[in-house]
Order: structure tokens, then sequence, then C-alpha cells
């Protein structure tokens, strides 16, 4: 465990170096869920953005880890290849879900400032949306990145992500063919209530499915 | 033996590694040299574990590369020259990463190096010169007290004095008889003055693994000129130097009695990495 905290304690120091550029950025975004906090059906835009911009950070390290080589360096000490695969995985995680949580905390707090209100529960149903469409982007496009490499895989890293989610939406139109019911359960107000759940489930399955592909991928890369 | 290199095969579309044998045993510096492109750093990377290999068996501390624990990988150190961490850390942050990856990480050792050759703290990797940026390479490498240092090009671009230094900390390191240091350099001035033992690779195949004191024993090298060398049959390889002929001698005995008037030096890596390298036969 020692190792992996290392190996994102690594990450970490790398977003250190943005620091100003992160803290400009949350700032503006602040101002934007604050600015449309008092209209309600937009106060979730800047909450979007963040987990945009933050959740995908995560992907970013990968670039400096392929200026520096530093696979071949990190391998070469105490350190094997699934750790470093777990580590990105946790790290991607962590800063996303933090990025949740920061997200929530402030659309709940400017929303009750501007409004004396709670927000609505279908923002934060679009937010958990979004979040799980963030985690899809990050699950695609880790592969990717074992795969191919930052630069040479930049095309791929958006082209796979189209796919998954062409095949992801061609599986749910097939299940709506096969089983007709399931179109209403979709907009029925039932469904809504299982958003929360469905995202943690499929959260969990995006992550699961794309560690395996990138731990067989990196295993069998010769750096 | 603290690395063992058997029967190392690795076929690449345009390069192989072929049948590699290099052992290293414990208290000795083993010289790894050649031209660029001829294995050496194939070679590292596959005692590193970082490609598959196709046939052969590698043992550190007689033991297959595949089947070493944390414990036996913190027991090497590691230089390498196109990698290290991202570039924009510094020596405080190497060092707190460090912790986490060797139980046995010597903080107080790592800022004495640190000090010692005078690595600024407040800059950046990337802001070091290339000489800086070795040191600390090289300071990570031994900072947890390892028993085998792989060194790919340590002294490349350090200037003398840093390079006496850091030579003098290698033998100082290989002195208690059990640790050993297997480097590959360019600068083949550092393995006249430090390495026990020579290899020699070129287009993937060993082409000479020796102890030093016998391949100077073994070897010399003629100079003359181009009278001289058209009388000449006696010799391994020529290679045309300049205005003059450089020959390698192995029969060093025969070619004293056949031509008493010409001198046999005692050779340098260099010239003998030359002759076998870009000589004639």
């Amino acid at each position: 465990m020692n190792i992996i905290k290392g190996l994102m304690l690594k990450d970490m120091l790398i977003f250190k170096f943005y620091k100003k550029n992160y803290i400009f950025s949350f700032i503006t975004f602040i101002i934007l869920i604050f600015i449309t906090s008092f209209y309600r059906n937009m106060i979730i835009t800047g909450t979007v953005l963040l987990l945009l911009m933050f959740g995908m950070n995560s992907i970013s390290t990968f670039s400096f880890d392929e200026n520096s080589d530093s696979n071949k360096y990190l391998l070469s000490l105490p350190i094997n290849r699934k750790e470093m695969v777990i580590s990105k995985y946790l790290f991607a995680f962590l800063t996303s879900f933090i990025t949740l949580i920061i997200g929530l905390f402030t659309t709940t707090l400017l929303t009750i400032l501007a409004t004396k209100e709670l927000p609505i529960i279908d923002n934060f149903n679009y937010i958990y949306i979004i979040f799980t469409a963030v985690t899809l982007l990050i699950c695609s496009d880790i592969p990717c990145i074992y795969k191919w490499g930052v630069e040479k895989g930049r095309m791929q890293s958006i082209i796979v992500p189209i796919f998954v989610i062409i095949i992801l939406g061609s599986i749910v139109l097939f299940l709506m063919l096969i089983f007709p019911n399931l179109y209403t359960f979709i907009t029925s107000n039932l469904f809504y209530k299982y958003i929360p759940l469905i995202a943690i489930i499929l959260n969990i399955i995006f992550y699961y499915i794309s560690y395996l592909i990138s731990c067989k991928i990196f295993n069998n890369t010769d750096l | 033996m603290n690395l063992e290199i058997n029967n190392l095969n690795k076929q690449y579309k345009n390069f192989s590694l072929n049948n590699i044998n290099i052992n290293v045993p414990k208290g000795k510096i083993v010289g790894f040299i050649g031209e660029n492109g001829s294995g050496k750093t194939t070679t590292i990377k596959a005692i590193l574990n970082l490609i598959k290999i196709d046939n052969g068996n590698i043992k550190i501390f007689n033991k297959n590369i595949n089947k070493l624990t944390k414990k036996d990988k913190e027991l090497i150190g590691v230089v390498l020259d196109d990698s290290f961490f991202s570039n924009i850390l510094k020596v405080d942050d190497i060092n707190n990463l460090m912790k986490h990856f060797y139980s046995n990480w010597d903080e107080s050792l790592y800022y004495e190096y640190i000090n010692e050759f005078k690595l600024p703290k407040n800059l950046s990797f990337k802001e070091y010169s290339s000489g800086m940026k070795m040191k600390l390479k090289v300071i990570c490498a031994i900072s947890h007290k390892p028993k085998l240092l792989i060194l790919d090009e340590p002294t490349n671009g350090l200037d003398p004095i840093f390079r006496y230094e850091i030579l003098n900390i290698f033998e100082k390191f290989v002195s208690n008889k059990e640790n050993s240091i297997f480097m590959s350099s360019h600068i083949t001035s550092d393995l006249d003055y430090v390495a026990d033992n020579i290899v020699l690779i070129n287009n993937g195949n060993i082409l000479l693994d020796m102890k030093k004191d016998e391949l100077f024993n073994k070897y010399g090298i003629v100079e003359c000129n181009i009278e001289d060398f058209k009388n000449i049959d006696t010799y391994t390889y020529n290679l045309k130097y300049k205005d003059i002929y450089l020959l390698l001698i192995e029969d060093k005995n025969t070619f004293k009695k056949k031509y008493p008037k010409l001198i046999i030096n005692k050779p340098t890596i260099e010239r003998l990495l030359l002759l076998f390298i870009k000589g004639e036969k």
C-alpha cells in the first residue's frame, strides 16, 4: 500500500506544478455556480464543467510520465506493473470523486445562499450522470494510453470513447426492443430514484473492466 | 555472483541480442562497452525485466529475475540514462517519494550526498544541468544501500572532477567484496580507472569478456607509419587512425622478436574498442 501511496503522491506533485492555474479555474467555476444558482435549471453547469476539467485531469499525469520516460525508472525500483496500474486508477477515481463532492457541496450551498431553498433532486441526478460519463471517458482513455501512449494515442483516445458510447447505446436500444417496458421504466419517476445506485454500479463496472484491460496491455508491453 | 546472464536472446525487427552471457561477481565492477546501438541498453532493459526476452535466463542474487521479491529489488540501485522521475520534481519531492518506495531509504545519507555534490534544492530537475541531473540519479541509486548497481552511462555529462568523485564512490562501494556494479559507459577512460572486468558488445554479440588486467596483459597496441605497416603481418586487427596505423597485437613475444624496433604500448579500453569494432583483420 505504501508503494501505491507513493505513486499517487508522485501524480499529486504534478498537480502542485499547476497550482495557480487550478486555483484560478476553481474560483471561476465557483463564480459560475453562484451565478447559475439563481436559475434553478442551470445550477449544474458549473459543476459539470468542474467535473469535466478536474475529473479528467488525472489523464494529464500520463503525459508527464511519458515526457520523462518515468515508467522504465519506476519499474527498476521495488514497484511492479500491477501497482503502477492500480495507482493510476485510484488517482483517477479519487480526483473525480473529490471533484464530485466539491461540486455537490458547492451546488447545495450556493443554491441555499441564492434562493434560500434546497436544490431540486434532478440537478443531483444530472451530476451523477455526468460523473458516470466522465468515468466512462477516463476508463476508455487509460487503456488507450497504455496501448499507444499519450502522443501516439491522441486519436484513439477520442475514437475509443465514442466507439464505447455507441456500443453501450446500441445495447440499451437492443434491450429496449426486447423489453418494451424498459423505455417506460427509464422515463418513469421510479428510474430517477435509482440513478445514484445505477451510477455507482456503472462506475464500478467501468473501472473494473478498464483496469483489467490496462493490466493486460501493460503486462505485455516492452518498455 | 550478484548477476548472471545466460544465453540471453531477444529478437527485434532490425536487431537482435544473441546468446549473451555475462557474469558480475561479488566485489567487482564490470564495464559494459560497445558503440551506439550495439545492444547495451537492451541488455540492461532485459536485466531490469523491462522487456520480455525470447530465450535465456537472468539471475540476480541467484534468483531468476521473475522471482525477485520487493526485498530483493531493494538491494538493487539503478541509473538509467534516459529515464527518471517527472522533471518538475525537486530534491525534497524525490526524497518523499523514495521513502515510500524503499523501506531502507536513508534520508540522511541522501541529503549528505545532495550537500556534498552541491545540488540546489530550490530548482526542479528540468532546471538542472545535465551533470547535476546525473548526480541526482546516482545519489538516488546509492542512498538505499544497495548491493548491486546497474548503471547505464552513469558518467554521461559529468565534468572530470565529479567523474573522479563518483568513480571513487563506486570503488568504495565494491570494497566490501560483497557489492558489485554493472555499468555501461561510453567514457572508456572511466573503465580504465575502475573496472575489474570488461565486456565488449557489438551488433548484439559479445565480442570480448575478460578481466581488465588479463586484457591489458594479453594485448598490446603498436603505432606505426604506412611504410612499417606494409612490412608487418603479425597483428590481430589494424586501423588507420589519422596519419598512423594502430595495430592490435596478441602474441607480443613473437612480434617483439620479428619487429624489435617497434614499441608495443599498453592498450587503453578506448583503443581496444576501436580496434575490435572498426579494425580490419
